[in-house]
This record gives C-alpha cells, structure tokens and sequence, in this order.
C-alpha cells in the first residue's frame, strides 16, 4: 500500500509540489491507480527481448551543417529573456 | 455516407460550382453558429484560412489543375505544432505558446494549399479519455450535448461529426483517435508506428503515439493517410507509408479474406455493441470473407502494460516544462527550484500530475523492475502473439470501445474506472500496428457505436479496403444535425 510519504517523495522527483489539503485525496488515488498497475504482476514471468516496435532501426541522417533558429525566435516563448538569454533567478549567492 | 466528402468537394471546386473563399465561408459560419455548443474549437484561424482560399481561387481561375486536398477546410489536433498558431496542448501550461515552427504533417498539408480553420480540443496532453480534461473545458457529441465526444483527440471528432471540418488529424496513444471516432460516428484511423512523421507533435508517450486522419468515410480517410504517410528525416522513427497509395487497393474484392476475431476483446463489452459487432461479421461473411475465430490470452495484461509505459515516457517527456523556456511561469517564488515547482503544480491539470506522478514512480529505485521492466517483457510477449495471431490472417475486427459515448462529467469522477474503457484501443499502441473505427450501429440513445479492424504493420491498405467494403455494403454513417449541410 503506498504511503503518504511515498507520494511525496515522488512528487520531489517530479518536480511537482503537494499542498497540506491535497495529500489524503492524493494518496488515496494513486494508491488504486497503483493496485491497478500491479496487476501485471499476476502475469507469469516472461522473458522477451522486446526492444522496440516493428524492428525499427535508427533512421539517421548525415550530419550537414544547417543553418540554426533565429536565437530572437527561440527566446519570443520565453517569459523572462536579456541579452540574448534565458533569464532565471540567480542560483548563486 | 458511403461517398467521399473530399472528392465530391474537389470536384465542386474544379468544376467552378462554388468558389474555394465560398466553400470557406460557408464553414466559417457554421463554426460560428455551433462551436459555442460543440466547443471543438480552441482557436480558430479564420483570417489565414480565408488567404488560402483566395490563393486556390486564383489557381483555379488561372485554369491551373488543384490536387485533393488544395482548399479543403479542415482542422489539427492541438498539439501538432504550427507555426506562428497558438498550440496549446490544452493547458494551462501553454496556453500563450505559439510554436516557431511546422510540424512535418501540417508543413505537408500546408504546401498542398489545405484551408486550416482552426486548431481544436483535447484532453490536456492528450491524457484522457473523455476531452474534459482538456484547460478549456470538454468538446462535446454532435450526437447528444449531454454526452463527450471522447478523447483525447475529442475535438477534431466533434468538429468533423459536427460538420465543422470536412476533415482533420488527430493523434492516437491509446486510442485517441479511434475511441472519439467511434464516439461520433465517423472513421479515425491510428497508422502503424512510423508511417506517418510525428516530428512537431508535442510529445506524450513517444514509443505510442502516432498521428493519424479522422474524416466522415473510408475514402476520405485513405486520401488523407496517402497525403501525409510518408518518410521524413526530421523524425528518427519514420518509415513512411511502404507501398503503392491506399486508395489504390481500396475497393479490392475482400471474397476469402481471413477476419480474425478474438473472444478476449469482446469480454465486459456492452450487449448493444457486441450485438452491432457480430452483425457486422455477418455482413463480411455475405461479403465472402472467411472468419476465423482464435484466443490473445495475453490481452489481458496490455491496459496496465499500456498504463505503466505511457506514463513512464510521459513523466520523463513533460520534464521539459519548467517556465523557463516557453509557456506559463508561475510568479512569487523563492529561487528556481521553487519557479518549477510552481509552475508546474498549477500549470498541469490533476490528470497529467497524476501521470506524472505514476511514471515516476514505475521508474524510480526499487520499483523499476516490477513496474516497467516487468511491462517491457509483457509487451514484447503481447507483440509477439499478435504477430502469431496473423500469421492465420489478415486483418483483426473488434470493438473499438466497450461502450457509447459518456455522459459529461462521467469520466472525471473516477480515473481508474475510465482507464479501463481503452481496453480494446490500447494494445494495437503497444504493437505499433495499424487499426481504423468504422461506425457499424447506433444505440438506443442515438449515439453512435464503432467496430475496429487492426491490420498487421504497414498494412493500412487492408483495413481499409475491408472498412471500405463493409461500408459500402452496410454503412452506419448518422449525420448528427450539425454544421455545414449538403
């Protein structure tokens, strides 16, 4: 049975955060949402050399040189942009 | 409707019985009056569409000869990127981005002169089986307002069951495409895995998704597939379409072609559906095809082998949403671990968190091998017993859901319960293999009911020569009263 602090040590690794008032409903979602992933685990063991799909193989192509996106381009989705850059808040005291 | 929707409007355009800004406007109109009730629109593009119209006018007063698809209005899913479009994904996270960029697909209709009307709904991030994830509120079922018109790809369904759009593309993870289709009683097909390039597709699952047409016949459906199935180097999985057109072998003689048909898929489906399913083998044995009746045991196991490995790839795809780049950033934060956090708490809805959150957790220490390596083996088990199953024959039919369409709001109150309506979808996504819902009944509400037929890989031209036979023979197709009629 997952625990509440299972969930918020997931919530950590997903970058996401849980307030006070979320976690009961939370755990108690994920907790059937995982029983219903565990199923598989009625399932024999199988081994399969499953790889990918269609045995596909990498479509590479050559490596030309091409011209690159306008660098004003990239940064127009951007909230907070200066000098030609992502702009975040310092990470460094 | 047995004829196609796109000739018939090819064939107005050339033979100058209405104009392409005409046939536009008429579409733009009808979009005005029923969007409001449909809501399967998030954005529509009616300037751009109206100068495309003008451009195929003066090709065709030029006396210049137009291919199939030039001036033909139609609509994309909201997360096939379009350049200088708003692309949203339906989320609040990007809500305000607009892509720099065409995907591969919409760069191909673009140049063949397609009107794009507008870009429409989806459960957000394409998780979701109802569109009511979606940050603008679910489209709805040209067939009933009281009902969803499925998801994710919820919005190009509705728009093309409303008559809205004469066609769109929609994407398929695990049955994102068939399962709307079948909710409004039209055709959607999910191609094999790389036979139509996904480069400019905003990822969910990459190992599942594939984009695909949802158009109102058989016909229509192979006219787009042939004009967008093809190799692109931009995307490391494309293969294209392997052979001649579709369309080619579309009206073939299906006498002595093997149907398979699996008991598996047809477990906890409604009596209604199975009733319409059978009555459609009896069609396909008048028709002189010999059905063949055969066991997936492992079918079981695919929806949370699907569960486990889509959210995997989607807790490690969505990692790219941070407020930094693009889309929406949180405001009061105390340094950048918290601006992500933030972000992305109130920029993703509950489902999408909840995946997130499952992906992790399937992937994280301790658990991996029980969850996705165990998963990984299970697929590669389920792939090799369909491989068998057509080895004795051509093409697979089923149910494409268990179900009709839900009643609003139905889906949200329980995620679990809701997951296991993709039970006949899903496995096709795990296999990589191509499969198309075709309309084949109507339930006692009205609402349409819709079968599947899954081919083995890069056998589209199958499915859709024995669709196009059955449709032709015992066609389901129920206008639903909306949009442009005639």
């Amino acid at each position: 049975m997952v625990t509440k602090e299972e969930i918020m040590k997931i919530a950590i690794l997903s970058k996401l955060s849980v307030e006070d008032d979320e976690i009961d409903k939370l755990t108690e979602d994920m907790a059937e949402i995982i029983s219903f992933a565990d199923t598989i685990n009625n399932a024999a063991d199988v081994e399969s050399d499953f790889d990918n799909i269609n045995n596909l193989s990498n479509a590479l192509r050559e490596d030309e040189t091409m011209p690159s996106l306008d660098r004003e381009l990239i940064l127009k989705n951007a909230k907070d942009s200066d000098d030609g850059c992502f702009m975040v808040k310092n990470i460094m005291k | 409707m047995s004829e196609s929707k796109i000739s018939k409007l090819h064939q107005g355009l050339v033979n100058k019985e209405f104009s392409c800004k005409e046939l536009t406007e008429k579409y733009i109109a009808a979009i005005e009056k029923d969007n409001e009730a449909l809501n399967a629109y998030v954005t529509v593009t009616k300037e751009a569409a109206l100068e495309t119209a003008e451009k195929v006018d003066k090709k065709i007063s030029a006396g210049e000869e137009i291919g199939l698809l030039e001036g033909i209005p139609m609509t994309l899913k909201d997360n096939i990127s379009t350049k200088d479009i708003r692309t949203t994904c339906c989320s609040k996270i990007l809500e305000d981005y607009t892509p720099i960029y065409d995907a591969t697909v919409w760069d191909s209709l673009k140049k063949q002169n397609a009107v794009l009307l507008g870009k429409t709904n989806m459960d957000e991030f394409a998780m979701g089986s109802s569109c009511e994830n979606s940050y603008f509120g679910g489209a709805k079922n040209p067939h009933s307002l009281d009902h969803v018109a499925g998801g994710s790809s919820g919005g190009v369904a509705s728009a093309v069951g409303g008559n809205i759009a004469v066609y769109g593309l929609g994407s398929d993870t695990g049955g994102s495409i068939r399962q709307p289709a079948s909710f409004c009683g039209i055709v959607g097909m999910k191609p094999t895995y790389g036979a139509v390039s996904r480069f400019g597709l905003i990822a969910y699952a990459s190992s599942l998704d594939q984009i695909g047409p949802i158009t109102t016949t058989v016909e229509d459906n192979a006219i787009v597939f042939d004009a967008v199935s093809q190799y692109d180097k931009m995307d490391s999985t494309s293969q294209g379409r392997k052979g001649a057109p579709v369309c080619d072998s579309l009206k073939n003689d299906i006498k002595g072609m093997k149907i398979g048909i699996a008991k598996e898929y047809f477990d906890g489906v409604r009596e209604d559906v199975r009733k319409s399913v059978e009555e459609a083998i009896e069609v396909y044995r008048t028709l002189g095809a010999e059905i063949v009746e055969f066991s997936l045991p492992s079918l079981k196991y695919a929806l949370p082998v699907y569960y486990i490995i889509a959210c995997a790839e989607a807790s490690s795809n969505l990692g790219r949403y941070d407020g930094i780049r693009y889309g929406y950033k949180a405001e009061n934060y105390r340094d950048v671990n918290d601006m992500i956090k933030k972000t992305r708490s109130t920029g993703f809805g509950e489902e999408v968190k909840r995946r997130i959150l499952l992906g992790t957790y399937v992937l994280s220490s301790g658990y991996y091998d029980a969850y996705y390596k165990k998963a990984q083996n299970l697929r590669g088990k389920i792939v090799q017993d369909f491989k068998n199953v057509f080895e004795g024959c051509d093409v697979i039919l089923a149910p494409t859901v268990p179900m009709t369409a839900f009643e609003n709001g139905h889906a949200v109150s329980d995620p679990v319960e809701t997951y296991q309506t993709d039970i006949c979808t899903v496995p096709v996504n795990i296999c990589g293999l191509p499969a198309v819902s075709v309309p084949c009944g109507i339930d006692s509400k009205g609402l349409p009911i819709g079968m599947q037929l899954i081919g083995n890989s890069f056998e589209e031209a199958k499915i859709l020569n024995a669709a196009w036979q059955y449709e032709q023979a015992a066609g389901k197709f129920t206008p639903s009263g909306f949009g442009v009629v005639g």
